[in-house]
């Protein structure tokens, strides 16, 4: 059946009009509106607008909590990345290698957290650390180690630290599945093979595992790295709020504060454009680092 | 069913699309055109916006109620809810606000709103007003803010802040009610040994509950009205003054003593709250909506006492600085007309009576008599007379409510101060610096 070039491109528009409107309305607007107010003092709630040309962004230069939550951003990434890709491996080599017979019970639990909405996750642990009543305090108590309890979440020091757990307990069930799926795709035959010329179970998860999951590996690292950079924010914002003293505010919670409590939506959207930025740059960095010969044996 | 996608057919599906999507964006300018109402004089319809919080909204339903049978070719429309600051938002700066708006809650600044010009000035207006046979401007417990001289907002909640504690509980133990700092930081020792509690909490994720609640008392105690002004103004060298770091060092005592709950930092308003009502702590600062809003979690050995914050030093007395929720017309109201009629009828003795039965707080008003009324709590009743003896209790009052650009940055120091991370000195010179960036972003 042949169809008419008329026919043909009349299906691409068919197809492509709709979603590029869609785009358009909910993606381009929103990004160019939110550049356009970057440049206006607004308080974000009145009809008054003036422009101010970079001021906003000479005051982003000059804020002295920018830093802070741009340190705070990265080491949460840094901390989830790790924390969950190890994790998530190892679950997922455990469940599918280790031949347990628990293993779809197990995979249910792990991946439980990530049904649950973040806000939730949150409250949750804000009760687990709380200092009276809390598990861990109790924990700590119940093991001797008095001397180790503390404010987790009302502590200057400890309360960023402490957002590590819950943000990586909540990521690891979605990466183990992909990761799952991803060995499951290795042939058993190299195992086999790799086997018979006498690797162990190490070599084997270093030298056929590793490398054929690897575009696996890089797609979760990635995915973990942008949804932090942009969504740290809830847990952040649930469990301290930014406090105390703005020692766990991210960039996203900064923004909410400057552009919805402190009533300086011009600078809000400042904000926004350095997390846009920030996350490209970051995303082009690790695509350079992380690019490899895609291996296949 | 190839036909379905191909050929002419599917530019019918694609106009449809677009019309679809036309249709979305323009329905909402549709609605909030005739939405309005043109009523002249006191007709048509009012929009009225308050927030529901601690105090219910048994009383507007009420009051609402009655005007309408005096006021029958007025249609009053209702925008209400514990969110309704944020939903009426876009309302708001599309230039389409409502007549009438109760300022309170998240989400809404009078200082902002009144910086963007979005309130009527009502000066001249309201000279003129007579309720109940007298003056209006004459009847306030506490008179309208005022920026630079005008007025945009009529107080209608007289709310406070102050110290609550457990009164059963002190009754039983036989601790005392704290009458000056020093007694306040003998009781809290004696609570400390006695019951092994952290006796003080407050919530860490919003500083401004201890900057209200102890500070601005502290301040009036210290300094009256004008240090008051000066420091919620970000005056230059006010958050650096003795009285100020006199204040400050107070507050650095309780720290080091250890009065202070450790765990403050990370909770919520709620949570401590809940952690004051279990006896996990035996003094915290809110307003008088605490019982209101806490309702459902008090244990029934627990009975609400409140004293006026004692940050003063022995021998003064203790200072309140009220804290006002007020009514405002937009504007750019649509039906002024109404919403005068509105105000005029809310600032009635009446309803603020009604008020106090109602939601367990105050309105503004002069010469309301609760003590005859059987539905307003005891608490209320008590905390009404000390506040009505000038021997006991002295009345600060502060300009207008601070700018969240100042309260942000100094809660923060805060914080950190009662945390014990930085010393009074460090805090007044940060919170100096804070007031410096406030008054240079504002000119």
């Amino acid at each position: 059946m042949v169809q008419s070039k008329k026919q043909k491109y009349t299906f691409l528009a068919f197809c492509l009009i709709p979603t590029f409107i869609m785009f358009s309305i909910f993606t381009l607007y929103p990004l160019f509106s939110g550049l356009y107010y970057s440049f206006f003092e607004w308080s974000g709630s009145s009809q008054d607008k003036t422009f101010i040309g970079f001021d906003n962004y000479i005051e982003l230069f000059n804020d002295d909590i920018i830093p802070q939550t741009i340190y705070h951003d990265y080491f949460l990434v840094a901390a989830k990345v790790v924390g969950i890709m190890v994790l998530a491996l190892f679950f997922a080599v455990a469940l599918t290698q280790l031949k347990i017979k628990e293993a779809p019970f197990y995979r249910i639990v792990f991946f439980f957290p990530n049904i649950m909405s973040v806000v939730v996750i949150g409250i949750l642990w804000a009760f687990i650390y709380n200092p009276s009543m809390g598990l861990v305090n109790s924990g700590l108590e119940a093991i001797g180690l008095e001397s180790w309890t503390r404010a987790w979440l009302g502590n200057e020091d400890w309360a960023l630290p402490s957002l590590i757990l819950p943000s990586v307990w909540a990521g690891i069930g979605l990466f183990m599945l992909m990761l799952m799926g991803g060995i499951a795709n290795v042939s058993k035959s190299y195992y086999e093979a790799a086997e018979i010329d006498g690797a162990n179970e190490w070599q084997q998860f270093w030298k056929v595992t590793l490398p054929l999951v690897w575009p696996q590996i890089k797609i979760s690292i990635l995915y973990i790295v942008i949804t932090t950079l942009n969504g740290s924010f809830i847990i952040v914002q649930v469990m301290t709020g930014g406090g105390p003293n703005n020692s766990t505010h991210v960039m996203g919670s900064y923004l909410y504060q400057q552009a919805f409590q402190q009533y300086n939506f011009g600078y809000g959207a400042t904000i926004g454009v350095m997390i846009l930025i920030l996350s490209l740059i970051t995303v082009m960095i690790l695509q350079f680092l992380m690019r490899r010969e895609r291996v296949e044996y | 069913m190839k036909k379905l996608f191909t050929g002419p057919v599917s530019l019918l599906w694609m106009g449809l699309l677009s019309l679809v999507l036309v249709a979305g964006c323009s329905s909402d300018e549709e609605s909030s055109s005739d939405g309005g109402g043109s009523g002249s004089g006191d007709s048509g319809e009012l929009e009225l916006q308050y927030f529901v919080g601690g105090y219910g909204d048994s009383w507007w339903k009420e009051v609402i109620a009655d005007f309408e049978e005096e006021y029958p070719d007025i249609t009053v429309v209702e925008h209400a809810g514990p969110n309704i600051n944020e939903e009426m938002r876009s309302r708001w700066v599309s230039g389409d606000p409502p007549d009438v708006v109760y300022i309170d809650g998240a989400g809404s600044s009078e200082t902002q709103m009144v910086e963007d010009g979005q309130l009527m000035n009502l000066s001249d207006w309201a000279e003129d007003v007579e309720v109940d046979g007298e003056p209006l401007m004459e009847s306030f417990i506490v008179d309208p803010a005022t920026y630079d001289g005008d007025i945009y907002s009529l107080p209608l909640v007289f709310d406070t802040w102050g110290t609550w504690y457990n009164e059963a509980m002190f009754e039983d133990k036989g601790y005392e009610v704290p009458a000056d700092f020093d007694g306040f930081m003998n009781t809290m020792g004696e609570i400390s040994e006695g019951e092994d509690i952290a006796p003080f909490v407050t919530t860490g994720q919003h500083p401004y509950y201890f900057l209200r609640g102890m500070l601005y008392p502290a301040f009036g105690a210290a300094g009256g009205d004008e240090l008051l002004n000066d420091v919620i103004t970000g005056a230059e060298g006010a958050w650096t003054s003795e009285p100020v770091l006199e204040v400050m060092k107070k507050v650095e005592q309780m720290q080091q003593e250890g009065y202070i709950d450790e765990g403050f930092g990370a909770l919520n308003h709620t949570q401590s709250q809940m952690d004051f009502l279990l006896g996990d702590n035996a003094f915290i600062p809110v307003g008088f909506w605490l019982p209101n809003e806490m309702a459902n979690d008090v244990p029934d050995d627990f009975d609400f006492g409140f004293v006026p914050s004692p940050m003063q030093d022995a021998g003064d007395p203790y200072s309140i600085v009220p804290d006002l929720r007020p009514l405002a017309i937009a504007e750019e109201a649509e039906n002024p007309e109404a919403a005068q009629a509105f105000v005029e009828f809310v600032f009635k003795k009446e309803y603020a009576q009604l008020f106090s039965e109602h939601t367990g707080a105050i309105m503004n008003l002069n010469g309301v008599d609760l003590s005859e009324s059987e539905e307003v709590p005891d608490y209320l009743t008590e905390a009404n007379e000390m506040i009505n003896d000038p021997d006991q209790v002295q009345i600060n009052n502060k300009p207008h409510p601070m700018s969240s650009d100042l309260e942000e940055p100094i809660g923060n120091s805060l914080t950190s101060l009662m945390l014990g991370n930085i010393t009074a000195e460090e805090f007044v010179e940060e919170a100096e610096a804070a007031a410096a960036d406030y008054r240079e972003s504002n000119e």
